[in-house]
């Protein structure tokens, strides 16, 4: 079981030294739910569990140790994998730092989703994967459910399910779902320019400006962040519609070619505001202009706002 | 009829702009509706919040003596938004004032008790309140000796020189201390360290009290020196400095622990302060 | 207190008439979320809700506040205009028992010393109907500070909700103005109808797990070091979420904006101590540099300080952090660490 691989893998990891600690998962509040667990030693190992719910991307914790010597143990997913790839290119956190422990993802449930129909708020004793159906056994009763039904819609366009680096995979790499159409920014690409508009200043006004969506970013890794500054004030602190357009779009662009598309944004906002699809909005065009793949895929392929090619199209000269 | 507004200014001139280091000014003020001097009663050590409409505001230490009537001081360190604005202003230009906020330094308790002030940098400013109050003729006699430890980087860097060499030295009873940093050209007084300095001073805890205010390297060390020379954690008060906004207890942002440094500071007792959970 | 009953049949009616009266905000549905809302038709209140998203603190005290107008000519000529008035009277509906023991913790906060003209403005204006919660979340947690689901405690009437009748409570003279909004709709007879409440609150208590604050206070109180902030702080963001969903949370910062001609406005806004630029000041000193301090002050705030400063509890139990945290940074489980000392 994933679980129990993990749990060895660390506590070899540990015992010989190889990391100084581990940021894997560890139980949450309820079934579905994770909640970061940081393990430095082999009796904390206990702690660490996989989880079908396991959404979490934890490799931007390592910012809390810049400039450490110091090597850090990080559980990926794969699409947390890009997350690493990005930390590494933009020169954030040395390779060498990280040893990353892949784990081949066939899809994380939504919670919301799976709430809707199960009753989850007790504890997650166990589960077990048959096929395509997942039983989920909780301290509230067992719930047998068809994963496809209920997985996070990221994990149904996940380009890269397997991890696209890793030190250590705990399994078989696994194959993507389907191929991402970007349905999502279409139907927003298909509205009229009034429809737009109506739709992203709705979001926006939702906004409170918590910042989350910037915190949990791996692609938002500067020191100091323009949200920040009071100096220049680029974006105001207040909290409504004109700022709020500002804080959303300018975040847009500074990830725009580095925003590996790992759905954090999206997942945090307690707003409910789809962040992310901006973001994807911005990929996919790249996608169009550039022919580059998803950021963070393709080790080999920095950032593509940060790239001169002498063969890009200059359509706008 | 509309409530009372703490958080709204009021309009005050600036009558008087004084250089006294390369990073700081000092600048008198007048409210323009001489009224509010009736409400506006600071006592020593109190601060206030200064505006520039626009800009934003600043906690700056009233300078003043509450005895020198009619007018306010803020001797104000260049360091960044706020501060950088105003010293680029002149007589005539307007700014907000709103307080007085915070307690003070417990004048009365000193009453009686000779005097030890020990300043560092900026960290003049807030204690000259006190002493050009406890200096003033009609509150004189309630005061034993005074005596005025002061130090800066260099001699360039020394606030208030109109009262350190010639002001206070005249007062009776009264003995100033001026030290810097490192040695200098054309400097024949004191070099070092303020703690240092106060080591080498050595003055007798016996009937007295120390009002210290400096870079909280300097706070830290001098604390330590007090302590050994036997002064009790009564004996040695001290104000502090977190980051501000509201002044009035609400916006949060200046909590020690349970306590609310704009409202329940800046003046601390050394006693007071170890109570604090160590976050300042 | 004058208590009675209306009827469910009647309630729409008389929710009407108030609403014709003053501006209405209830909770409703919006865009997937429930937040309190001005609202359009009686019917679009959802009167069956868990939690609302957002707090109702942001009627007292906004996200942002304008708090005057600024006009500065070359700063030689100002005016300042501040607002002859804030709000309107206004009726806010359908707050369960922690929102409303928020408010009361919220009170000291701004209308002692130094009182806030526009939270006190606000607050005078606003007539509060409560709500007895019918269920619990899998969150709440409010039994923990010795608030029941149905307490009526910081409400001006408050509703609770039996069978084909709605149990009213006309807790404060104010709320008397509410009750009155349809002259007899409102029966003087609660007959049963208090033994019924008592059999929901007990029901909702029972929906809820008991979190036992006991000796917690007196840990902290004792104890700034604890193991228990770093291994929490770690797993956390930094980011501004369970402050500004928290109905007690009163941090704000102040800024002006400026058009660049003069003209502007001074404003408040929502700030948070789990931000890390909160506390840092000028010269860069921090005196709370990680997050370690950060998670301790905001847990500190909740659990300690609040108390000491105001004798008022800092948290309700609401659960909107616990919900609402992306890392699932959940203070029951801090304060079962707390009790353990760990
Ligand atoms: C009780 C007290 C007394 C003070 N007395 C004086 C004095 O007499 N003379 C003097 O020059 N300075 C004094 N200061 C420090 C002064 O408040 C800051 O230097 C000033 O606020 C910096 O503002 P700024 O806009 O230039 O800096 P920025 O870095 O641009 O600050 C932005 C905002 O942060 C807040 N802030 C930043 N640093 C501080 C700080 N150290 N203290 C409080 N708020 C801060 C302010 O609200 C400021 O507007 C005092 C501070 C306190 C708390
Ligand atoms: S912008 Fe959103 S999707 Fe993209 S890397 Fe950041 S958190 Fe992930
Ligand atoms: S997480 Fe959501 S509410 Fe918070 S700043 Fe980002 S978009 Fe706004
Ligand atoms: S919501 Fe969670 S992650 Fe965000 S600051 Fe609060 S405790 Fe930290
Ligand atoms: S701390 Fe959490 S549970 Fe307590 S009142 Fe605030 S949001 Fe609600
Ligand atoms: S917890 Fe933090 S943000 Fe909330 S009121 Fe306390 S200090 Fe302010
Ligand atoms: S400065 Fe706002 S609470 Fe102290």
């Amino acid at each position: 079981m994933l679980k129990e691989k993990i749990k060895s893998t660390v506590t070899e990891l540990l015992e010989n030294k190889r990391i100084d600690f581990v940021i894997g998962y560890g139980a949450g509040s309820d079934a579905g739910t994770v909640r970061p667990a940081f393990v430095k030693s082999v009796e904390e190992v206990e702690q660490l569990i996989w989880s079908p719910f396991a959404v979490n991307n934890l490799a931007k914790f390592v910012m809390d140790h810049l400039y450490e010597n110091i090597k850090i143990g990080v559980i990926v997913k794969g699409c947390d994998s890009r997350s690493v790839i990005r930390l590494v290119q933009d020169k954030v956190f040395p390779r060498e730092n990280f040893y990353v422990i892949g784990v081949p993802c066939k899809g994380i449930l939504d919670k919301n989703k799976v709430a809707k129909d199960f009753d989850l708020s007790g504890d997650l004793v166990d589960f077990t994967e048959q096929g395509d159906e997942v039983i989920l056994k909780t301290s509230k009763g067992e719930f047998k459910l068809r994963k496809e039904d209920y997985l996070l819609d990221k994990c149904y366009r996940c380009e890269t399910p397997t991890p696209v680096v890793y030190d250590v995979l705990l399994g078989e790499e696994v194959a993507p779902f389907r191929t991402d159409d970007y349905e999502d920014v279409k139907a927003i690409e298909n509205l009229s320019v009034e429809e737009k508009s109506r739709y992203w200043d709705k979001q926006f006004e939702k906004c409170i400006r918590c910042y989350a969506c910037r915190n949990v970013c791996s692609a938002c890794n500067c020191r100091d962040c323009v949200f920040d500054m009071a100096e220049p004030n680029w974006v105001g602190k207040a909290a409504n519609l004109s700022e709020n357009t500002a804080f959303h779009l300018i975040r847009a662009w500074h990830v725009a070619g580095r925003c590996v598309d790992c759905g954090e944004c999206s997942r945090v906002c307690p707003m409910g505001i789809p962040v992310n699809t901006l973001n994807r909005k911005m990929i996919k065009d790249m996608k169009e202009l550039f022919a580059v793949e998803t950021p963070g895929k393709n080790p080999e392929q920095g950032p593509v706002l940060g790239t001169f090619r002498t063969d890009d199209p200059e359509e706008f000269m | 009829m509309a409530l009372e507004n703490p958080l709204l200014p009021h309009i005050a001139t600036i009558t008087k702009v004084i250089d006294e280091t390369p990073d700081v000014k000092t600048f008198q003020m007048v409210f323009d509706d001489p009224g509010v001097f009736d409400v506006f009663k600071q006592k020593p050590g109190q601060v206030a919040q200064i505006s520039i409409f626009g800009v934003g505001e600043a906690t700056i230490s009233i300078t003043s003596s509450p005895t020198r009537k009619g007018m306010l001081e803020f001797s104000i360190k260049k360091v960044g938004r706020l501060t950088s604005v105003i010293h680029q202003m002149e007589p005539g230009m307007k700014v907000g004032i709103r307080g007085p906020y915070g307690n003070h330094f417990p004048y009365e308790m000193m009453k009686g008790k000779d005097l030890l002030f020990i300043g560092g940098g900026i960290g003049l400013a807030p204690l000259r309140s006190l002493i050009d109050f406890v200096l003033a003729p009609e509150n004189r006699q309630d005061y034993g000796k005074v005596e005025i430890l002061y130090g800066a980087r260099s001699s360039a860097d020394l606030c208030f020189k109109y009262d350190l060499f010639d002001n206070w030295p005249r007062q009776p009873d009264t003995k100033v201390y001026v030290t810097i940093d490192r040695p200098e050209e054309g400097w024949d007084g004191h070099v070092g360290f303020v703690p240092a300095y106060l080591e080498e001073l050595n003055p007798n805890p016996q009937n007295k009290v120390t009002i210290t205010c400096g870079p909280p390297i300097m706070i830290k060390f001098v604390l330590q020196a007090l302590e050994k020379m036997g002064y009790s954690e009564d004996q040695v008060v001290t104000t502090l400095e977190l980051k501000m906004k509201c002044g009035i207890g609400k916006c949060g942002r200046c909590n020690i622990g349970s306590k609310f440094v704009c409202v329940d500071g800046p003046v601390f007792t050394l006693r007071e302060l170890k109570k604090l959970p160590p976050e300042f | 207190m004058r208590k009675g009953y209306i009827l469910k049949e009647s309630f729409k009616t008389w929710l009407g008439a108030i609403k014709e009266k003053f501006p209405l905000i209830a909770p409703v549905q919006d865009d997937g979320l429930t937040l309190f809302k001005e609202v359009e038709k009686v019917d679009d209140i959802v009167l069956d809700y868990g939690i609302t998203r957002m707090p109702p603190k942001d009627l007292f005290f906004p996200q942002t506040e304008k708090m005057f107008r600024i006009k500065n000519k070359n700063n030689v000529a100002i005016e300042l205009e501040s607002p002859e008035k804030v709000t309107d009277e206004l009726v806010l509906f359908g707050v369960h028992s922690c929102d409303l023991k928020s408010i009361l913790a919220l009170d000291p906060v701004f209308t002692t010393r130094f009182p806030d003209r526009y939270y006190q403005e606000r607050r005078d204006k606003t007539y509060v109907i409560g709500l007895s919660c019918t269920k619990a979340l899998p969150t709440c947690f409010c039994t923990a500070y010795g608030i029941n689901p149905t307490d009526a405690d910081g409400a001006d009437v408050h509703l609770t909700e039996l069978g084909d009748k709605y149990l009213v409570e006309v807790v404060t003279e104010r709320g008397e103005k509410l009750a009155a909004a349809i002259p007899g709709i409102i029966f003087e007879d609660t007959t049963n109808l208090e033994a019924e409440k008592a059999k929901l609150t007990e029901k909702v208590k029972g929906e809820i797990k008991f979190i036992d604050l006991t000796g917690v206070k007196e840990v902290l109180d004792e104890n700034f070091e604890l193991p228990l902030w770093e291994k929490w702080a770690q797993k956390c963001l930094g980011c501004g979420i369970c402050t500004y969903v928290c109905p007690t949370c009163h941090c704000f910062d102040i800024n002006d904006f400026n058009r660049g001609d003069g003209v502007g406005e001074r404003f408040r806004c929502w700030d948070s101590c789990m931000f890390s630029d909160f506390t840092r000041m000028a010269g860069g000193h921090n005196p709370r540099p990680t997050k370690k301090e950060r998670v301790r002050n905001r847990f500190m705030h909740k659990l300690k300080y609040h108390l000491d400063r105001y004798n008022i509890v800092g948290c309700v139990g609401c659960g909107r952090c616990v919900q609402r945290c992306p890392e699932n940074i959940d203070i029951r489980a801090i304060i079962s660490d707390i009790k353990g000392g760990v």
